[in-house]
């Protein structure tokens, strides 16, 4: 640590000796220029998915911030926006939407939301005792409850129902008991009905409310590793992208599987099984056996003439396959003859023996790299090791940075490389694209895909020679020249995935006709980092914060002056039952002022003056 | 825990107008009000009119917040019941039930299901292809005399077993025995038997022809 920092200050003189040293400093710096060109340039392509992780802590602020925008354009209580967006899927945009085609009235009924501007409750309308049409009992009329819709039970009832909703899962939206009503059950009533008898399924239900933000929610998934990191992962954009969790995990956000571009998700999907599957196998089999007349096992021919023997004892014709007896010569068997020749079959063994050869070339290619792939993560240790050799040694060349950033272009590429294989696999195959290209077309393209693809290969093949080198043991001028090739080797990689992504998109799968394949963009650094959520107060308390919104403290209007974000902190800590957890909230404020942060968040709860004034 | 009070109620209530509603419920064994047996009355001017269906009904502890279980007893016809063990395709008992839905409400809409068959969502593929050619449709006017055949095709197997397995169900146990001595079984013996399969004349049969 100390060394780093002091490394800067002592190199002044050291700089300039080592500018007459880098005769090649002036290429390099083209080489770093070009490099960050390329990937500036990129920046603007592909930086329309944004993606974030939310954490058990900020999952609460993440589903606030999008319960706050329907709040304040529809005018409604938490609760009723929560209904609504659950069942809307938390598509604030397609909420919008739908109130300017449906209107008001067709947006709340279909989700079941049933408001009543000045609603009175007043259970004196019905009878005391008043008979429960649910358990039958007379109950008194202190312990019923009316819904929204205007259904009325025992609270005993009630409880029961929720209970049972919620221990199936299904209490995100649960339905009011009147066979034909299709309104949704207030949750604030659900809340304390519940909470009465049993807290701890209350508690569950807060948590299935909380997570619909996950579960009901196609632009947030659930991080796929495993054990699980409790983490999800949510994408503003474009969802064909990959991610990566903060807990190390890179997967691809559309089918949650590992990060397959430029397959498309589809080909990838094939491709799994594929591997996975018999498939192959059974071609083999189709290709190369014939099955016994008799016991049907696979035979394969092993020599000898056309009569073969299946281990069950059975002779037949190898020709044919049909059962014969044994006495034979060479060239005939005694009262067998099969010389009529059908096309059918032998086109079909025809077709399974290409198909098979096919598949073969192209999953032997994808194996290699992924295989290379495996054997060079081993790489980052050895190099490491040679990198700290090479820093203690006598000698000028201090920085090897350019050693880990190679390392880091081979890995990438790789990766690109050996998904490029099934990608060409599915490209030009019958599979999915049959119908989609004469075949002059697709040999044209396949050239073209295969000339990048080789080309690329090469020099990834290259990178990985200059990696491998024993650097450590060099001169300065052997080192000097290592580097200069693995950056320019690292710059020509980056360019030629970059370009064959552009192929891809462009030129393959753009001009297909009737299947839409999406693929994650080409990013020169790996899949992009999911950013820690920046919308950060925290509360694992639903409970207590819901209780606040709905009962907001007096000094907050007071605040007038302050900022609106202070003045919502402010009441939010207020509620914190406890006292770290409002530390660690505390931090995470700072941590966010000091970023800078988005657009100010406003506060419905505020007065319409004090947000304005602010 | 089941609220044994309200399945009583529901006994009550529902056997109070059997005679009119067509439904009814007793005990299936003994006290027990968690196994219960339903019947309906098949509904005029169906297939299966005349015909007594028998319903076995089971009640899970959280009812009445979670559906009966039912299962026809009696074998039927119908696009939307098993023909193989009487499983029951509709949406009052899956998805669609209510708490302030009852056995009886359960058991007319069985009763509903009987005479309008819904082969959309059907439990049984077979029987639903013919009733699919139901004369109601009118879209499917051009297949005419297709599916005038299926439908009398349907008509007539659900008819069939009307009189088939609904019907002898509902002769009293005497005449049963009645009709098992005049074939020169000795009485107490076809008594017995016809008990131990709860009256299924043709079980008995086979039974007694079994030894």
């Amino acid at each position: 640590m100390v060394d780093d920092e002091d490394f800067p200050s002592s190199s002044d003189v050291e700089e300039l000796e080592d500018a007459d040293f880098y005769l090649s400093d002036h290429d390099d710096d083209i080489a770093e220029n070009v490099l960050q060109d390329l990937e500036d340039g990129r920046q603007e392509d592909c930086n329309w998915s944004v993606s974030s992780v939310i954490t058990k802590e900020s999952l609460l602020a993440a589903q606030k911030d999008d319960l706050r925008k329907i709040m304040e354009l529809l005018a409604l209580s938490e609760q009723h926006a929560r209904t609504l967006l659950i069942h809307y899927r938390w598509d604030v945009e397609r909420v919008f939407e739908l109130l300017e085609q449906k209107g008001k009235d067709r947006l709340f009924s279909e989700a079941g939301l049933t408001i009543y501007q000045n609603k009175t409750i007043d259970l004196s309308s019905y009878s005391d005792p008043f008979t429960c049409s649910i358990c039958f009992e007379d109950v008194s009329s202190v312990a019923i409850t009316e819904m929204d819709c205007g259904h009325c039970y025992c609270n005993s009832c009630w409880t029961e129902y929720f209970i049972v909703k919620i221990n199936d899962g299904q209490s995100r939206r649960i339905r009011c008991m009147d066979p034909k009503c299709n309104a949704a059950c207030d949750e604030a009533i659900v809340r304390s009905l519940v909470n009465a008898r049993h807290p701890n399924i209350a508690d569950r239900f807060e948590r299935f409310l909380l997570e619909s933000y996950i579960e009901d929610n196609n632009k947030v998934k659930w991080c796929p590793s495993v054990p699980h990191c409790g983490n999800a992962i949510r994408v503003v954009g474009d969802i064909y992208c990959e991610v990566e969790c903060t807990c190390g995990m890179q997967f691809c956000f559309s089918c949650l599987s590992e990060a397959h571009s430029p397959c498309s998700c589809i080909m990838w999907e094939y491709w799994r099984k594929k591997c996975h599957d018999e498939s192959e196998t059974v071609n083999w089999i189709t290709v190369n056996t014939k099955p016994c007349p008799k016991c049907h096992k696979p035979v394969e021919k092993n020599g000898g003439c056309n009569l073969v023997a299946c281990i069950c004892g059975q002779a037949f014709c190898w020709l044919c396959g049909a059962a014969t007896g044994r006495d034979h010569t060479w060239s005939t068997i005694s009262g067998h003859s099969c010389g009529r020749f059908k096309e059918d079959q032998s086109k079909r063994i025809e077709c399974a023996r290409r198909d098979l050869y096919r598949y073969m070339h192209y999953h032997n290619r994808y194996k290699a790299h992924t295989d290379s792939l495996k054997q060079e993560s081993n790489l980052k240790e050895t190099i490491q090791g040679k990198i700290t050799i090479s820093e203690n040694k006598e000698s000028r060349i201090k920085d090897y940075s350019w050693v880990i950033n190679g390392l880091n272009r081979l890995f990438r590429s790789r990766r690109v490389l050996s998904y490029s294989y099934p990608f060409a696999y599915y490209m030009f195959g019958d599979e999915l694209f049959k119908d989609e290209m004469s075949q002059g077309e697709r040999d044209l393209k396949q050239n073209l895909f295969e000339d990048q693809q080789q080309q690329l290969e090469s020099n990834v093949e290259k990178l990985s020679m200059f990696l491998e080198k024993d650097f450590q043991d060099f001169s300065d001028e052997e080192v000097m020249e290592n580097m200069k090739h693995v950056i320019n080797l690292s710059s020509i990689i980056d360019r030629l995935c970059k370009q064959m992504y552009q192929c891809i998109e462009n030129d393959l799968l753009y001009p297909l006709q009737r299947a839409t394949h999406n693929i994650a963009p080409y990013k020169s650094k790996g899949p992009e980092k999911a950013s820690e959520l920046s919308v950060c107060w925290v509360s694992n308390q639903m409970r207590s914060t819901k209780s606040m919104v709905d009962a907001l403290p007096p000094h907050v209007s007071s605040a007038g002056g302050t900022t609106v974000a202070a003045a919502k902190r402010s009441w939010q800590f207020h509620g914190s039952s406890s006292l770290d957890e409002s530390a660690s909230s505390n931090k995470l404020l700072k941590k966010n002022e000091s970023k800078g942060g988005g657009p100010p968040l406003f506060d419905l709860n505020m007065p319409a003056e004090v947000v304005d004034k602010s | 825990m089941l609220d044994k009070s309200r399945v009583q109620r529901e006994l009550m209530d529902c056997n109070r107008d059997k005679e009119i509603s067509g439904v009814s419920i007793s005990l299936h064994d003994g006290a027990d009000l968690t196994h219960l047996c339903g019947t309906i009355a098949g509904p005029v001017g169906t297939p299966y009119e005349g015909g007594t269906f028998l319903i076995d009904i089971q009640l899970l502890s959280d009812y009445p917040f979670e559906p009966p279980k039912m299962q026809f007893v009696t074998r039927v016809w119908h696009p939307n019941i098993s023909s193989q063990n009487g499983a029951i395709c509709l949406d009052i008992l899956k998805d669609q039930w209510s708490p302030a839905l009852t056995l009886k409400t359960a058991l007319l809409s069985l009763q509903a299901l009987l005479s309008a068959p819904a082969p959309d969502d059907p439990q049984d593929a077979v029987v639903a292809q013919q009733a699919s050619l139901h004369p109601f449709l009118p879209f499917l006017s051009f297949h005419l005399s297709l599916y005038i055949r299926d439908y009398r095709k349907f008509a007539g197997t659900a008819r069939h077993w009307t009189e088939t397995f609904a019907k002898t169900a509902t002769l009293g146990i005497d005449e049963k025995v009645h009709k098992l001595v005049e074939m020169g079984f000795p009485q107490d013996l076809a008594r017995t038997v016809l008990e131990t399969v709860n009256g299924d004349e043709n079980a008995a049969l086979e039974k007694l022809c079994s030894g």
